[in-house]
């Protein structure tokens, strides 16, 4: 992937979608043919919860500019309890990128349900249009050694 | 530390494992041993008398005994441990995870006055808080009021500044995962970092793999960590690991109350639990 500023640079943005509620919602918005941003790519997982902090650092590893974590609101969550503890993991995780460089705006979480069609296609739009505005992410992006000629000085 | 020196806190040791070695229920006793090296100790398994005889107690006891009792999971005997206060907190949180069982530690506590180790400084609990024999009068603990500052100077840098600096120290690691041998908190039986299956952690000792690495085990210590600072001490390309356990407790304090890992409650653990009133700023 190329990490070059130009005109024509689209961010992309990888989207953790809850089965239930954000991929459904993402499925109304579609139904109800409401435009949002191509960036997003949407990933389909069981239960926000489901989604390892792992996941986040391989997805800036291989090239995304932004990740989202969506999942129902609490108290909604198909397995009662789930999205309770997607919230303290990711609002430990967002701290924990921010003190290792990497803007809070870059890895956001949100709640969304499946009848929030409209507030899946605002954040998209955005999200989108944030990290646009910071720029391709270059941390954590493989070859490093690659680009920048040599390891270790 | 009490009334006792340090000779009379090692004769007292020597007593105890001997005591307990002759009830016939313990098989061995964990502790320390001199080296050739006057500043130097080595940890120490004790199973006979005249081995007791060889355990000492100075300043230079600095190798948590806490982790050794992973190392057979399912004694036919129990395992004399002598433990301080970080070393209890450890061996409560083992507990807590159901990688230990209570009845097969022998437990010989004793009254801690600090180490020649910089994170002794910050020490709050130099009394044991689980024990089956204590040695020394309990001390009154002092509060560190410093815990968090290091973190507190290093949040205020900016983001490429922080980025840069993690960066070029993990470009020095070098994948020994003596952090991870050495913690008590990594007590799984499986580490992740050992799957040889590709996704799980690239074996390559280059930047970005060394991010995964690092990032991931300060995230699955998180609420485990007892700052005892093994980590950094054995780490033998001297990153400052501490300074990324620290940070997610500090977060863990601000975000859900005052925590500290290896207390005697039946409090869960922070990512194991919720509550309905936590924060939410993910509307």
């Amino acid at each position: 992937m190329s990490v070059k500023k130009d005109s024509s640079w689209e961010p992309v943005i990888l989207a953790f979608c809850c089965n239930w509620c954000t991929y459904t919602g993402a499925d109304t918005a579609g139904l109800n043919r409401m435009k949002y941003p191509e960036n997003v790519r949407v990933i389909r997982v069981p239960c926000s919860s489901r989604v390892n902090p792992q996941f986040i650092l391989r997805a800036f590893q291989k090239g995304a500019d932004g990740v989202l974590v969506c999942g129902c609101h609490p108290g909604d969550c198909h397995y009662a309890t789930g999205n309770y503890y997607t919230r303290r993991r990711f609002m430990l995780m967002q701290r924990l990128l921010e003190y290792n460089g990497i803007d809070p705006k870059r890895f956001q979480a949100k709640w969304i349900s499946g009848s929030e069609a409209a507030k899946f296609r605002d954040t998209v739009i955005k999200v989108s249009a944030e990290i646009k505005a910071l720029g391709p992410n270059t941390k954590f992006a493989e070859g490093y050694y690659a680009q920048n000629e040599g390891g270790n000085e | 530390m009490g009334n006792l020196t340090k000779e009379q806190i090692q004769d007292r040791i020597r007593e105890e494992a001997k005591k307990a070695l002759a009830t016939g229920e313990v098989s061995c006793v964990v502790g320390w041993t001199k080296t050739r090296f006057p500043d130097k100790t080595k940890p120490f398994f004790a199973y006979t008398d005249a081995e007791c005889d060889l355990l000492v107690w100075n300043e230079y006891c600095i190798n948590s005994t806490a982790k050794y009792a992973l190392d057979d999971r399912y004694p036919e005997q129990k395992i004399g441990l002598i433990t301080r206060g970080c070393d209890s907190r450890a061996l409560n949180r083992m507990l807590k995870d159901n990688q230990l069982k209570r009845e097969n530690l022998y437990i010989i506590g004793v009254v801690c006055d600090g180490k020649e180790n910089p994170v002794c400084d910050g020490c709050q609990h130099k009394n044991p808080l689980t024990y089956d024999v204590l040695i020394g009068e309990p001390v009154e603990e002092t509060i560190n009021e410093k815990r968090f500052t290091e973190v507190e100077a290093f949040e205020k840098l900016s983001a490429d500044e922080k980025y840069e600096y993690w960066a070029k120290q993990y470009d020095k690691c070098i994948h020994c995962y003596a952090c991870r041998n050495a913690c008590p908190a990594c007590n799984c039986v499986e580490c992740y970092a050992d799957q040889y299956r590709v996704g799980w952690q690239g074996k390559a000792a280059d930047r970005e793999q060394n991010q995964v690495y690092g990032l991931t085990r300060v995230f699955h210590v998180g609420d485990r960590c007892i700052e005892c600072g093994e980590c950094e001490r054995v780490c033998p390309m001297h990153l400052p690991i501490m300074r990324q356990t620290k940070k997610m407790l500090k977060d863990i304090n601000d975000l859900f109350g005052n925590y500290e890992c290896g207390l005697p409650d039946d409090s869960k653990p922070v990512l194991g639990e919720y509550k309905l009133e936590d924060p939410d700023e993910f509307m």
